[in-house]
């Protein structure tokens, strides 16, 4: 698994540095406060708020 | 530099990065790695990780996050991973200026060939600062403007140059590390006539 219990308890939202969490398809990791989706391509997640899209 | 400049120009380089720098760089980044003080379990941040030059050197009982702006060097890192096992490592693509990590959640930072190739070096610090925890150990393996007459004169010469790659010569050593607010250990170059200094510090906060 690409990102794992314990690499999410220290990650962070770059933007906010509040909690993030893993969206249902694991393919993002979601801020719902900033309300952004970080995406995870080729299983590399892009932490960079540019590149992350809006959560719906 | 932007960061839309760097990300173009390290996706550019990342097929040829390895031939063309692991001759120059690896030597410092295995000395400096090897002479951390590094703890099984110790969680260690590689910063500018790029295609994992790095990575081999680290010992298989410490946790290791690799984090690059450029996701093409990221793959290549990603590579040596799978090839070498290396299960105890993981990347992920950052902005070293803008970082995706808890408070205190690093025993220790390795960040190499950064502070020069970014718009805010000392951002990028205080962010170094803010994920390692107090008493950790952040090690640094940079150019910086040299004060030998000779190796100033070569950096005159090839700055036009390093410039347009995106890297910048002018960086003093000491000024840097007062504004970083690392406790420094030890700071010394692999070689009299160097263009790369060693910094081992402790991260008091």
């Amino acid at each position: 698994m690409v990102v794992d219990k314990e690499l999410l308890d220290i990650l962070a939202c770059p933007k906010c540095k509040g909690r993030i969490k893993l969206n249902e398809k694991k393919d993002g990791l979601v801020c719902e406060k900033c309300r952004l989706v970080y995406p995870i391509k080729d299983d590399i997640p892009v932490m960079l708020v540019d590149e992350a899209t809006a959560l719906n | 530099m932007e960061l839309e400049s760097i990300k173009k120009i390290y996706a550019g380089y990342s097929n040829v990065y390895d031939a063309l720098f692991k001759r120059f760089f690896y030597p410092r980044i295995k000395h400096a790695i090897s002479y951390m003080d590094i703890k099984p379990g110790d969680r260690i941040l590689d910063v500018g990780v790029g295609t994992g030059l790095s990575l081999s050197v680290f010992p298989r009982y410490c946790k290791v996050v690799g984090i690059d702006l450029s996701t093409e060097m990221l793959r290549k890192a990603k590579e040596k991973i799978e090839a070498n096992h290396l299960n105890n490592i993981k990347v992920m693509s950052m902005d070293a200026m803008c970082v995706g990590f808890k408070d205190d959640s690093f025993d220790k930072v390795f960040i190499s060939h950064v502070v020069t190739v970014v718009p805010d070096p000392y951002k990028v610090m205080s962010e170094v600062r803010r994920v390692c925890r107090k008493g950790g150990q952040v090690v640094i393996v940079n150019h910086f403007k040299s004060k030998n007459k000779v190796i100033e004169t070569v950096e005159k010469i090839i700055n036009p140059v390093c410039k347009k790659i995106g890297w910048r010569s002018d960086l003093c050593l000491n000024e840097f590390l007062d504004k970083s607010g690392l406790n420094v250990k030890q700071k010394y170059m692999l070689k009299k006539l160097d263009f790369w200094h060693i910094v081992f510090a402790t991260n008091e906060k």
